[in-house]
């Protein structure tokens, strides 16, 4: 039997606290507050405290949906990606650049946010682009 | 050092399993599972000043697998809590095998090699409205009256943001069900919680229980002194039944009161009958 404690940052909110996960078998069985992490000094708010539970969830997603007829199917990323870049473009042709905006994250780096930003203003060629701190 | 060559014996001569100790990651100790697939890690080992809940994780283990044999670096509060459960049958002692490291101060034993080892210090808004961390009962007790310690108590519950982290790092807490999350006594979804019934529910149910580790209070980010709470509820178990948690094998009296199993515990082979029933 193998038991080995994973350290992690905490997927929910922009703080980053520092979590451990308890992995036993491979799966990860609970989550703990990591005590020396600079953020959060071993403490953790109920988000946190439940960390793992979303990862073994059978309801959680594993392949991307697209909405078809009502309905959602399953599809691959390539799929995915690529119905979302020509609806993207349908979008922009049909209505303008101005009728999309970009919503980024708290969660995400920096450098991503970047990305997402350039995005929206250099490819899309809008500036509706926002945070989510002030929705 | 002696220490991991004391548990490379343990591992090699297959008394145990597995040995729950910590090792350095980056900077940072946390526990690890040593096994013999990785005993070359075993030098890697430490003694960590963080404390983390080493015989929950025991618990988590003898869960899935009742006859694991599993090793702990103990220091006093891990032991204290290691006699706790053997008494609530949530661990079998002879699957339990310690090594002793120096432990947090205490009213019992003054040095320490733990996060203990500087108690947390309260400022001075807190120490003026609320409850002090490092006050003793018998002093907080004598120096404000009914109303004073019900007002300064209500200032630390009324910052409680309802993380449930009290419960889930207590090395003792291992009911089915916990009356935390009984809909009747606790709403559940709203904020702020119910005060003060939240922290008085969880104060009863450690009564008799609880070891006095302070990992609760560690965890606590509302820093209510969960700590002392505990020690004067346990205060009372002392003077009435004479019992002090987790220092002997003795029962808890709250186990043998009344003619039904008020605490149900968890069964522990649970799982593993799953597993082999096929259930």
């Amino acid at each position: 039997m193998d038991c080995k404690f994973v350290p992690s940052v905490c997927s929910y909110c922009g703080c980053g606290c520092g979590v451990l996960f308890e992995v036993i078998d491979g799966k990860i069985n609970s989550t703990i507050p990591l005590k020396s992490h600079p953020v959060n000094h071993g403490q953790l708010c109920i988000k946190g405290w439940n960390l793992h539970e979303y990862i073994n969830s059978f309801m959680r997603l594993k392949t991307p949906l697209i909405k078809e007829n009502g309905s959602f199917q399953r599809a691959t990323w390539d799929e995915a990606i690529g119905h979302t870049a020509s609806e993207f473009k349908r979008i922009k042709k049909e209505f303008g650049p101005d009728s999309i905006g970009v919503l980024v994250s708290a969660k995400i780096t920096n450098e991503e946010n970047y990305l997402a930003q350039k995005f929206t203003r250099a490819v899309i060629g809008t500036n509706n682009v926002d945070h989510c701190a002030r929705l | 050092m002696d220490t991991i060559k004391q548990i490379e014996q343990l591992i090699l001569q297959n008394k145990v399993d597995i040995f729950l100790g910590y090792k350095d990651l980056d900077g940072h100790l946390i526990p690890h599972g040593f096994t013999k697939e990785n005993l070359d890690e075993l030098k890697d080992l430490q003694i960590s000043d963080n404390r983390y809940s080493l015989e929950k994780v025991a618990t988590h283990l003898t869960e899935k697998n009742p006859d694991i044999k599993i090793g702990i670096i103990a220091r006093d509060c891990n032991k204290r809590a290691l006699n706790l459960l053997y008494t609530w049958n949530q661990l079998n002692p002879e699957n339990i095998e310690t090594i002793d490291v120096n432990c947090c101060p205490s009213p019992l034993k003054s040095h320490s090699d733990c996060s203990y080892l500087e108690p947390r210090q309260s400022g001075e808004f807190k120490k003026e409205n609320g409850v002090d961390y490092n006050i003793e009962p018998e002093a907080f007790m004598g120096k404000f009256d009914n109303n004073e310690r019900l007002t300064r108590w209500m200032y630390e519950f009324n910052k409680c943001i309802k993380c449930y982290g009290c419960r889930n790092i207590c090395p003792v807490c291992f009911c089915k069900e916990c009356s935390l999350e009984h809909p009747n006594l606790v709403e559940p979804g709203t904020l702020p919680v119910e005060v003060p019934i939240f922290h008085l529910i969880r104060a009863a149910h450690m009564a008799g229980r609880c070891i006095d580790c302070g990992l609760c209070e560690e965890a606590c980010p509302a820093h209510i002194p969960l700590r002392l709470l505990y020690r004067e509820v346990n205060e009372i178990v002392s003077n009435v039944f004479d019992y002090k948690p987790g220092c002997s094998d003795e029962k808890s009296p709250f186990s043998v009161l009344g003619g039904d199993v008020v605490l149900e515990p968890k069964p522990m082979d649970f799982k593993y009958k799953e597993k082999n029933n096929g259930l």
